[in-house]
């Protein structure tokens, strides 16, 4: 395969971004958008056509491209995929075509807004790719910028707090990788950057823990996990809806992709050590995220702070390393980026068309003839695959990384479970009180008569992305095998890590 | 002809699908793209999917019942060592229950037709009769537990949304909150022992998971908690203490939903139970367990039923008694018996539920106090009652007397109390049933039933069509392969249950009945009497103790996110800011200061670097 396939993926959206800003004259907001939604198109169908020579059964990196770049700083330009990346650049694909699809053309600046969002999509994608661990940070810190400002020029009322928020913890989590990449490199000696796991293998313990644990926690912010999430909540109420689908979907899985490529990947012997803790701390997230989601009135706040508990189920995942399990986290990936952009698809049409997300206020939406009866039935089955109804993705992942995890960590397992029981608690407050009961849409008063409320009627053309959401998101829980067939090789290939270096011996050791 | 016998078992998983497939037919319907004919087309699409689905079993019973039992294996997941399988087995007693799922499904759904007549989201409806089917058809056919698990969670949403179906009423909300938070607190706890099985024994199949537990190395502990979990699932989808609060408030559904939701939804539970039997029957704490709460269940169920004025509860809570019964017969290892009173519970509880149905739609009220007479003019409804009435309880002999008489054959023999349950909540059943319907259907008719007429002939029909069943249910059982025949009753058995129905029957009908007494005004009686009126106060129960603790974590979670975690960021940049502004002050603006403090760091500096001793 000389066609170097993945360079071009990168490429659709990074010329896409460029040609938008190049553009002359003054593009109307109409012509920047079909342009931008065209280029993600191109880029979910050349990600799609990355299928036909990919083969998940195998365990390494396919598709391998590299040229030197600065190569004195150890800064190589190398791409490679696998089952993991390739179901992650599948689903930024699917998610980014989705926000540029329902952004609103009505919006100041509409060049530079959706340069910025194929900037997003294209970073993102190359973080996932490359092979270099410099090169991910390059991307990870490429993402982070278009991201700030779309907060902070697009946002809500307080997106100057959240924005500024979102910034400083994200460019933290920035530094500590960067840390640890650097880290790594000087202290085994050789300037390779270059994700192998023996180069670790030659420090001593400590000093791998020390490395992991910066790691474990700028990725853990990026998550987030308890008690590095409170940028999220308010970076997802202040964002617009398609940033925040973004957010939810694709960027907090850099996170979650950097826990298994890095924290596993680099790092087997010390992840092994401390993964009893991690187990823990997965538990601790999953319940919090839980039971703080219960105590929410805004329902962007209440989804962002389930992201908050069901990606604890992936550091828990991690932590046990199985085959199953970590096949499961990538499918947790998959289903919550599925559900949790659907959900904040649904919440956006809420929003825009009654003005408010306040769960106190909001009732009945599920009004026949005039309430958002579609939002509403698409809302109640985001709500069911989110807390685990069978036939929907987010089940075959919960099942996975329980039945992965149970054995190696019994309890972090059995308290995430419950977890997953408090999932219908407070997504159930959600739809019940959001979509069932009489329609109101102002604080219910003796005085003001609220049954004369009518919601304009959305068109079923704006609530295509949501229903194409729901769609992937029946396909991936009723036929997991597909899924399943892409990544298994890679998956298993991380777990069976510590194996696989006992079998090759440790270099250290062989040196000595 | 064997040819096609053979084609429908080789494809019996199209079954379940008939079922969702309605759901797909209804769509459009549904969600109102195509309103030209109005919703009825998709009704009648989902009767005829049923129909394919009735039809198709039966043919797959014929073959089963000459070659035997047929296993079908499809593979739905297989990566990284996990193997997940679709599995049925076609065997007599799965096809004969399929075969009570989709025929009580297809009278439900004629008789929902006529019920709902003008309903405006009948589409809607259907759809969701579809899906509650489908689950049904699956969880009845299905040989592996993670395939039963995984359709017992879709009959838990179908619940859920066939309950909420009339969504803008406050209790309607809550009936569907609660409905869904209980059975998901059992599914949750089913699914803790489903994942540990799948851990420890691999395959998820029936028959492996048999052999698997003969000769397992549990702890004590996992032993018990297993079996515990394999409980709680099916003890929340059939309505038992102290899951039970749900199925009375579910009541405020539809009423043809009802009808399917006390006869058959809460035999699937029970029959999940009894394909998990012998894992179960390892731990004999599982096995008390059971019988503690299938006591409670019958027992409280039929007191509770007996202070009830709506039509409607006052037979919801005999479905938990009854399942409770079921519970007891299968903590004492007695499938076949349980499998009989399911049976027999599941035909004439649908009837009576109909009948019930009838009233309401005829009267406009579910207040037994507020009707009265309506024996005089509703001949279908009326009957139905008595015989509905009749076979559910050990009074004349139909269905539940035999499967009474011989469960207390056995019982008296193994365990003497449980007998007395039985014979308690036969009676009181009975009494019941004789109070209720001396409230709606004899005496002067009042206000409410003056002027009601029969059902329109859409309810009659499926009406009539099941009291000929469940007439005939002494016959059906007889026939059942697995079942030693009811004519093996002992005369003392028969004549405990004679006695303890007669008694109750004579109780019930002697018993004053005036509006007044319904909340007796002397104290003692009518702390009582509200007591089983509102269920012992079991949701106050909940409401004081595990929807408190839960509602108190969140609140602490929240304070410990608002006040900690946010507060110490917050302060973090506070501190910053105020740590900027107080070094602004010290910028003078003078130039001599920053040259002065460049010398001296640059002394300072040069001394250090003597002082240590490096090399510059």
């Amino acid at each position: 395969m000389s066609l170097p396939m993945l360079s071009i993926l990168l490429l659709i959206s990074f010329a896409g971004a460029l040609a938008l800003i190049l553009w002359p004259g003054v593009p109307c907001p109409e012509t920047s958008k079909r342009f931008s939604l065209v280029t993600l198109a191109a880029q979910l169908l050349w990600s799609c056509a990355l299928l036909i020579p990919f083969d998940g059964h195998l365990a390494g990196m396919q598709l391998q491209e590299q040229a030197s770049w600065l190569g004195s700083l150890g800064l190589d330009y190398r791409l490679g995929l696998d089952g993991l990346a390739l179901s992650l650049v599948l689903i930024n694909g699917i998610l980014s075509l989705v926000a540029a699809a329902v952004s609103s053309t009505g919006t100041p600046r509409p060049r530079l807004y959706f340069a910025l969002l194929l900037i997003i999509s294209a970073a993102v994608n190359g973080a996932f790719l490359a092979e270099n661990t410099l090169l991910f940070f390059l991307f990870y810190e490429l993402e982070l910028i278009p991201l700030w400002l779309l907060i902070a020029i697009w946002g809500g009322r307080n997106r100057a707090y959240a924005a500024t928020k979102f910034l400083i913890f994200t460019a933290v989590s920035g530094v500590l990788i960067l840390v640890a990449f650097l880290g790594l490199a000087l202290a085994s000696g050789d300037l390779d950057f270059s994700i192998l796991p023996d180069q670790a293998r030659q420090l001593g313990l400590g000093t791998q823990l020390a490395l992991m644990a910066a790691l474990v926690v700028g990725f853990g912010i990026k998550i987030p996990l308890f008690p590095f999430h409170s940028w999220l909540p308010d970076a997802h109420t202040e964002a617009s809806t398609p940033i925040s689908v973004l957010l939810a979907g694709v960027l907090l899985k850099l996170g979650t992709y950097g826990l298994l490529r890095f924290c596993l990947g680099l790092f087997p012997d010390a992840w092994a050590l401390m993964s009893p803790y991690l187990a823990g701390w997965a538990a601790v997230s999953v319940l919090f995220g839980s039971l703080a989601a219960i105590a929410q009135t805004d329902m962007k706040r209440m989804v962002a702070y389930s992201s908050v508990g069901h990606m604890g189920y992936v550091l828990l995942a991690t932590a046990a390393a199985t085959p199953v399990s970590l096949l499961g986290a990538l499918f947790q990936m998959i289903a919550h980026g599925l559900i949790s952009g659907l959900m904040f698809l649904l919440v956006g049409v809420v929003y825009s068309a009654t003005g408010t997300r306040d769960l106190t206020v909001l009732r009945g939406l599920m009004n026949p003839q005039r309430g958002l009866p579609l939002t509403g039935s698409l809302m109640v089955l985001a709500v069911m695959a989110s807390a685990g109804i069978p036939g929907m993705a987010g089940f075959v992942a919960e099942f996975m990384i329980f039945r992965g995890s149970l054995l190696t960590f019994p309890l972090a397992t059995l308290l995430s479970m419950v977890g997953s029981g408090l999932t219908a608690v407070y997504f159930l407050l959600l739809v019940n009180r959001v979509f069932f009961g009489r329609l109101a849409v102002t604080p219910v008063r003796p005085d003001s008569p609220t049954h004369n409320v009518l919601l304009p009627a959305v068109p079923l053309i704006h609530q295509l992305p949501a229903m194409a959401l729901a769609l992937v998101v029946f396909v991936v829980g009723l036929w997991p095998q597909g899924l399943a067939d892409l990544a298994v090789g890679s998956t298993t290939a991380l777990s069976t890590l510590p194996q696989q270096m006992a079998l090759a011996g440790r270099p250290g050791e062989a040196a000595g | 002809m064997p040819d096609v016998l053979l084609l429908s078992v080789r494809f019996a998983w199209l079954i379940p699908l008939y079922g969702f497939a309605g759901v797909l037919l209804s769509l459009p319907w549904a969600a109102g793209w195509i309103r030209r004919h109005g919703p009825r087309p998709a009704a009648y699409l989902n009767l005829l999917v049923t129909l394919l689905a009735f039809v198709h079993g039966s043919i797959s019973l014929v073959w089963i019942w000459e070659h035997g039992t047929y296993a079908l294996d499809l593979v739905w997941l297989d990566a990284a060592g996990l193997r997940l399988d679709w599995s049925f087995v076609l065997s007599p007693f799965n096809l004969g229950a399929l075969e009570l799922v989709t025929g009580l499904s297809f009278l439900g759904q004629v008789y929902a037709l006529g019920y709902m007549d003008k309903e405006w989201s009948l589409a809607r409806f259907f759809a969701l009769i579809g899906f509650f089917e489908g689950a049904m058809s699956g969880v009845v056919l299905s040989s592996s537990l993670f395939m039963s698990y995984f359709l017992l969670e879709m009959l838990t949403l179908s619940t859920y949304l066939l309950v909420g179906f009339w969504y803008a009423q406050p209790l309607v909300v809550t009936a569907a909150r609660d409905a869904f938070l209980t059975k998901r607190v059992g599914d949750v706890l089913l699914l803790m022992g489903i994942v540990s099985i799948s851990a420890w024994a691999g395959s998820m199949t029936f028959t492996d998971l048999y052999v698997w537990v003969a000769n397992h190395d549990l702890g004590p502990l996992a032993s018990t908690l297993v079996p515990l979990a394999l409980i709680a699932g099916p003890a929340g989808k059939c309505a038992q203490f102290p899951m039970h609060l749900w199925l009375d408030e579910a009541m405020e559904g539809p009423n043809p939903a009802s009808i399917l939701r006390n006869s058959v939804v809460v035999t699937c539970g029970a029959i999940v139970l009894l394909k998990v039997m012998p894992i179960v029957t390892i731990s004999p704490v599982a096995i008390s367990v059971l019988q503690v709460i299938g006591s409670i269940s019958a027992l409280g169920g039929s007191l509770v039923a007996l202070a009830q004025v709506d039509i409607k509860r006052a037979l919801s809570y005999t479905t938990t008694a009854y399942l409770g019964l079921v519970f007891i017969l299968i903590s004492l290892r007695l499938p076949s018996l349980a499998l009989l009173l399911l049976l027999a519970h599941a035909l004439s509880k649908a009837l009576l539920a109909m009948s019930s149905g009838s009233v309401i739609a005829i009267t406009n009220s579910q207040d037994i106090t507020e009707l009265g007479g309506l024996a005089r003019c509703t001949p279908a409804t009326t009957t139905a009652y008595i015989v509905g009435a009749a076979g559910m309880t050990g009074l004349l002999p139909l269905g539940c007397f035999w499967c009474f008489g011989l469960s207390i054959d056995v019982l008296l023999r193994d365990a003497p109390l449980l007998a007395a349950v039985f014979l308690l909540t036969n009676a009181l059943t009975v009494w019941n049933l004789v109070r209720k319907f001396r409230h709606v259907f004899l005496g002067e008719p009042r206000a409410k039933a003056r002027r009601a007429p029969e059902v329109n002939w859409l309810m009659a029909l499926p009406m009539v069509a099941l009291t000929v069943l469940v007439l005939v249910t002494p016959f059906l059982m007889q026939r059942l392969d697995p079942v030693p025949g009811i004519t093996a009753v002992s005369t003392a058995g028969l004549a405990l249950v004679l006695a303890s129905g007669g008694l109750a029957f004579l109780v019930g009908s002697l018993q004053p009945l005036q509006e007044a007494m319904s909340r007796s005004i002397h104290r003692p009686l009518r702390v009582v009497q509200d007591l089983l009126a509102f269920d012992f106060y079991t949701d106050h129960l909940y409401r004081i103790s595990i929807v408190a603790l839960v509602a108190w974590l969140a609140r602490s979670a929240d304070w410990l996110d608002r006040r900690i975690v946010n507060g110490a960021v917050n302060g973090f940049g506070r501190l910053s800011m105020a740590t900027a502004e107080g070094l602004k002050l010290s910028v003078s603006g003078a130039s001599q200061t920053y040259v002065l403090t460049l010398v001296v760091a640059v002394v300072l500096l040069a001394f250090l670097n003597f002082a240590v001793g490096g090399t510059p």
